[in-house]
Parts: structure tokens; sequence; C-alpha cells
């Protein structure tokens, strides 16, 4: 990609699971392998089932976690090297919107106090008063009234408090937001309302996302790429369109055939490819291909080699059906 | 899944100016504070010892200062005196007014306790709350201090430390707080592990927070209740040791006195003048008394169980 604003090369975050103190240490491979990159102002959507690690993926991108092996590129900057001022402006430009809208909060700040909190941090503008007006500027662009400023954050539904998120990481200008299943949590009716505020602020300030859910409705809408994730690897990824209309993988045609559709016919067909079955643990990622357990589709192949992600038409895919 | 979803564009609209309003929770705007407070006034008991407790500070400050007798004024003609009205407590062996006395006591005692509880509350929150923010070989290291610490002989060390520094009110701070602190720092650490992976410290983080901005404004805010709890057991704790100390000889010595020490002299007399020892004791156990009620009240205002 020509002018990828993000790329993540080949990451892999393990998290150690201690058993027992004399038990070798084992690993739970939270993200095994990933890579894909993200353009300037656009949306990449990643979809795949609780578990799977979007979450750690998306922590990783923004340094909470660091990589046990490979590299995110920010700006063509190897983030695990960023320090000092550096390390600051990508603190401030990348930033992410977490799942949890009663969480991610802290309770014991007013709405206000917990806007203005990134500019101080980053002492952006002169004085306090210029901040205030900003908040005050932020509160009208994400919906909000000027007098929620003395509240607390209890005193918000779901969907407020996610605007409230939303302002905050917006007091730093960021140039990309990692969106962790920012509508999961909320009532279907207002996940549009906040679909749409992304998207505005998208516009106006010229933001790429890394958008995650669980399920591929909610993404279809907003993405340009959609990424389908399956025990800690891409298994898919696709023009948004495209993969909707013709999914290659097995997981990602289940996906999809998890998303409710009111015409009847294609519904029966897509019953079909439910997913049976548990999802193995991470900690016990099945040999070759990971989700050759639960493919209805599955050959002897897939248990000893693991399929690489290769270019079929304008989508790439991990899977043996699709071998040359 | 049932229900039947399809997201279009036509359904992103943007909202009407009420539909944006449907959404808010009406309540009344009230910080965490505010809320334990108000739970806090319904509890009777806890009143009445926050009452008795407040009327016990204003009399420690005024009396010894507007009493026409002073703490260690002797006086021979007038020895082991009942309650009058000139001495409402009586006078002692040497004829001091007991009343200045107890009340002088009270300063001692209740300093002793409120400032033994703040240290151990900066020291706890500071130590527990980095210990479980760091975490890893640093947190190892600190908690098998504190457990150390936590196994060694209370009562010896106080003597121990009293017999080297002297019997003095800062030797007596240094080790009842020695090992006070201890439990304070365990709760804030346990409290620090589990918050310091929620999503509000996450983000914090995210933004560009020093650690100790995240350790202090969000984290140490956020455990607050306990810590308040915490806080109200150390002040009775620490006002018993010193009274215990200053009773077996080893604490403030006359003619200062504590709480303990008044006891202590009193006990002499306890045949010939048994009023004398009441004072003291029964200004300690009323004391305690209010502090148990008002711990209790804290600890059920800040509890989140009950809303
Ligand atoms: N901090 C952590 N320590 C250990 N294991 C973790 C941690 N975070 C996530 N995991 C594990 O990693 C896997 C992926 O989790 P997550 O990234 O949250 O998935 P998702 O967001 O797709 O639901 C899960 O099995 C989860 O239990
Ligand atoms: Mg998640």
């Amino acid at each position: 990609m020509q002018n990828a604003i993000l790329k993540v090369d080949h990451v892999k975050t393990y998290f150690p699971v201690s058993t027992s103190i004399f038990a070798k240490k084992q690993y739970l491979k939270a993200v095994n392998d990933v890579s894909f990159e993200v353009g300037e102002h656009e949306t990449f959507g990643l979809v795949g089932e609780s578990g799977c690690g979007k979450s750690t993926l998306g922590r990783t991108i923004v340094r909470i976690y660091d990589p046990t092996e490979g590299k995110v590129f920010y700006k063509g900057q190897d983030i695990g090297r960023l320090k000092g001022d550096e390390l600051k402006k990508f603190r401030k430009e990348v930033q992410m919107i977490f799942q949890d809208p009663y969480a991610s909060l802290n309770a014991r700040m007013t709405v206000g106090e917990i806007i203005r909190e990134p500019m101080d941090i980053h002492h952006l503008y002169g004085s306090k008063q210029e901040r205030e007006e900003r908040v005050s500027q932020l509160l009208e662009t994400v919906g909000l009234k000027p007098d929620h400023i003395r509240r607390y954050p209890h005193e918000f539904s779901g969907g407020q408090r996610q605007r409230i998120s939303i302002a905050r990481t917006l007091a730093l200008d960021p140039k990309f937001i990692v969106c962790d299943e920012p509508i999961s949590a909320l009532d279907v009716s207002i996940q549009a309302q906040i679909i749409n505020l992304l998207e505005k602020i998208q516009d106006e300030m010229n933001i790429s996302y890394l958008f995650i859910a669980h399920d591929l409705g909610a993404v279809k809408h907003i993405s340009q790429r959609i990424g389908a994730m399956y025990l800690g690897s891409l298994v898919e990824i696709g023009e948004s369109e495209e993969l909707y209309r013709n999914p290659l993988h097995p997981y990602t045609k289940a996906l999809l055939s998890a998303i409710p559709i009111p015409d009847p016919q294609v519904m029966r067909k897509r019953a079909a490819l439910d997913l049976d079955g548990e999802i193995p643990s991470p900690l016990n990622v099945p040999t070759g291909c990971a989700f050759r357990t639960r493919c209805p589709k599955a050959m002897p192949v897939c248990a000893e080699v693991k399929p690489e992600l290769q270019t079929v038409g304008t989508s790439q895919v991990a899977c043996h059906l699709y071998a040359k | 899944m049932n229900e039947e979803i399809k997201l279009t564009a036509d359904l992103f609209e943007p909202l009407s100016e009420d539909e944006k309003n449907h959404e808010f929770i009406a309540a009344q705007s009230k910080t965490y504070f505010q809320d334990a407070w108000g739970r806090f006034k319904k509890n009777k008991m806890a009143l009445i010892g926050l009452a008795f407790l407040s009327v016990m500070v204003i009399l420690a400050i005024l009396v010894p200062m507007f009493s026409p007798f002073e703490y260690d004024g002797m006086d021979l003609t007038a020895l082991n005196e009942m309650p009058s009205l000139t001495h409402p407590m009586g006078t002692d062996k040497f004829g001091r007014d007991i009343f200045v006395r107890v009340m002088y006591g009270a300063r001692i005692s209740l300093s002793i306790g409120f400032s033994s509880a703040f240290i151990c509350l900066v020291i706890g929150v500071v130590y527990g709350g980095i210990a479980g923010y760091v975490g890893g070989k640093t947190e190892m290291i600190m908690m098998r201090i504190v457990d150390i610490l936590y196994s060694l002989p209370n009562l010896l060390i106080v003597i121990l430390i009293m017999l080297i520094f002297g019997s003095n009110v800062i030797s007596i701070l240094i080790g009842i707080c020695i090992t006070a602190w201890i439990g304070m720092a365990r709760l804030v650490r346990t409290q620090v592990l589990t918050l310091k992976e929620q999503e509000f410290a996450l983000a914090a983080y995210v933004l560009g927070a020093s650690r100790s901005r995240i350790l202090f404004k969000h984290l140490v805010i956020n455990c607050m209740g306990p810590i308040i709890v915490n806080v109200t057991m150390l002040v009775p704790s620490a006002i018993f040791t010193e009274a215990f100390l200053s009773f077996i000889g080893i604490g403030i010595s006359a003619p200062a006195a504590s709480w303990g020490t008044l006891a202590n002299e009193a006990r002499t007399l306890i045949e010939s003048n048994p009023i004398q020892i009441i004072w003291p004791v029964l200004s300690i156990c009323l004391t305690m008394l209010s502090l148990n009620f008002i711990g209790d009240g804290v600890s059920d205002a800040f509890d989140p169980k009950k809303k």
C-alpha cells in the first residue's frame, strides 16, 4: 500500500501463563502472526468471535502491550523504538476507544475533567481558559450539551458515555484511532448514532480507524476493507463489499451467516454454514489450519500445513481450498 | 440472534435535538463523597459517635486553654478531693485538677491517634500503590519486606524503640506506625492491582499520562472508599496502643499525661479513691466506642452494595 499510516508486520503477542512454578512456561497465543496495513483516512474493520485476540491486537497497536515478535510501524516508524518526544507525539496521534463505556471513564472525574485531561497531559493550548473552551466545543461535536461538563459519568447512558470517550480522544486531534468494539455494548438504535458520529469526525478531522467488532454487520457499513480473525490469525482480508458478497474462507462465510438477514431464501442457504463446536483454547492452538476443527470442508492437508494468506481475486485468504 | 438487523446507509441519520437527549438519565448531580455522606447521616449510632468525638476534640482544645488550673499545677492543700464545682472530676494525690489532666490527656491521645493514622495513610498508599502499579519483581520484593515486618513481634519493637529513643510522643508514633501501615499498603496494592487493568486506566495510559498521574489521579482516587474505612480503623487502634503503653509505664510519663498515664497513676489509689481511675478509663472507652461507631458508619457508607 502506498500511503499506509499503519503497518502491522508479523505481530505475535503472547501472554505467559503460570500453571505452577515447576511446570514449563506456557504461552497463550492471543495474537499469532498478523500482518496488515491501514491507509490514510481508511477504516479497516476487524471481525472475529470474542476471545480471538482482537483487543490484544488493538492494544498492541497502541503500545499497551509489546509484541512478543514482529513490529508495528506508525508513519513508517517502529513504535517499539519510540522514546521521549517521539513517543509523546505517538501518544497524541494514536488513540483508542474502548469497548465498555462503563469501565472506560474514571468515575471520580467530571465530564469536563475527563475531556480536559489529555490536553493537560500534552500541554495543549496556552491557558486553562482555552482548554475549557475546547472542552465545550468537543462536547458539541460529539452531540452533548455544554451543561454536561460538571456532571459525573454515572449520570449518563452507555451511548452518551461512548460520546464522552470519543470527545476525550478527539481532544488530542488524533490521526489514528483503534475503536475496540465501541458499539457492541450499546442498544441497536444507539449503535447507528455512534457509527454515524465516528464517520462524521473521520471526514472532518481526517482520521484513520481500526474498527473492531465481533460481527460483520456492524463493520461492513463503516469499513473500506475488512479482516476476519480466528484464534489469533487473520484468515481473510478483502474489500468490504467483496467480502460481504463473496466470502472465501469457510470462517468468513460462517460469520456472515450469523448476521440475520431479511431474505428467507438467502437465510436458508446460509444456515447450513453455521459454526459448530466450541472455539479451541488459544493455549492449545490446533496444528496446521487453526480453524480445521470446526471447518465443514476440512481436508487431511489442513491438519499438517498452516495455510498462508494468498491473493484470490481482490481478496487475500489463508485456506487450502484455494491452493493453486 | 433472531432479530433482523440490517445496517444500511439510510438508517444513519443525525438525531433531532430532542432525540439527542432522550437517552439522558435524569439524576441529581452528586459526587461520590456527597453520596457517602448521605448514607452516613442515616446511621444514628455513627452520628452520635461523631458528635461525641467532636465535643471531645473541642474540649481537649479549649479546657486546658481557659481553665484556671494547669495540668501539672500541684495544690498540696487539696489532695484527693472528690468532684466539686471548682474541680468537676476532683483532684489527684498531688492536688492536680483531674478534669484538666483528662482533657490534656485527650490532646495527647487523640493527636497520637489521628497523626499515626495520617502517617500510615501516606506511607501505606504510596508504598502499596507503587507495589501494585509497578508489579513484577519490584512488587515481589516490596511485599516480602512487608511480610517480614508483619511477622515481627509488634509490641517488642515498640518497647525497643521506646527504650532507644526515650518515652516521648515521637517515639510512640514511630513505634505504632512501624507496623500499622502494613494493612493499608496491602489493601491499596490489592485494589490497584485490579484497577490498573481496567479500561479507564488503560485509556489514561494511551493518552500519555505519566505513571504517577495514573497511580494517584486514577487508581488511588478510585479506592478512596476502602482507604477511608481503613483509616477509621487505624485511629482507635493507635489510641489503644498508646494507652496500653502508658498504662504499663513505658509511654508518656508524668507529669505529662495521656489517658493511659492517668489510669496508671490512679491505679495505686484504686482502693482508697476508686473514682480517680474512672475518668481516664471512661474517656478511653467512650472514645473507642465512638470511633468504632464512626468506623461502622463509614464502612457502610462506602459499601457500593448499599445504594
Ligand atoms: N492481559 C492478559 N493476560 C493474559 N491473557 C489475556 C490477556 N488479555 C487477553 N488475554 C487472553 O487472550 C485471548 C484473546 O483475548 P482478547 O484479545 O481480549 O480477545 P477479543 O478482544 O477478540 O475478545 C483470550 O483468550 C484472553 O483470555
Ligand atoms: Mg475484546
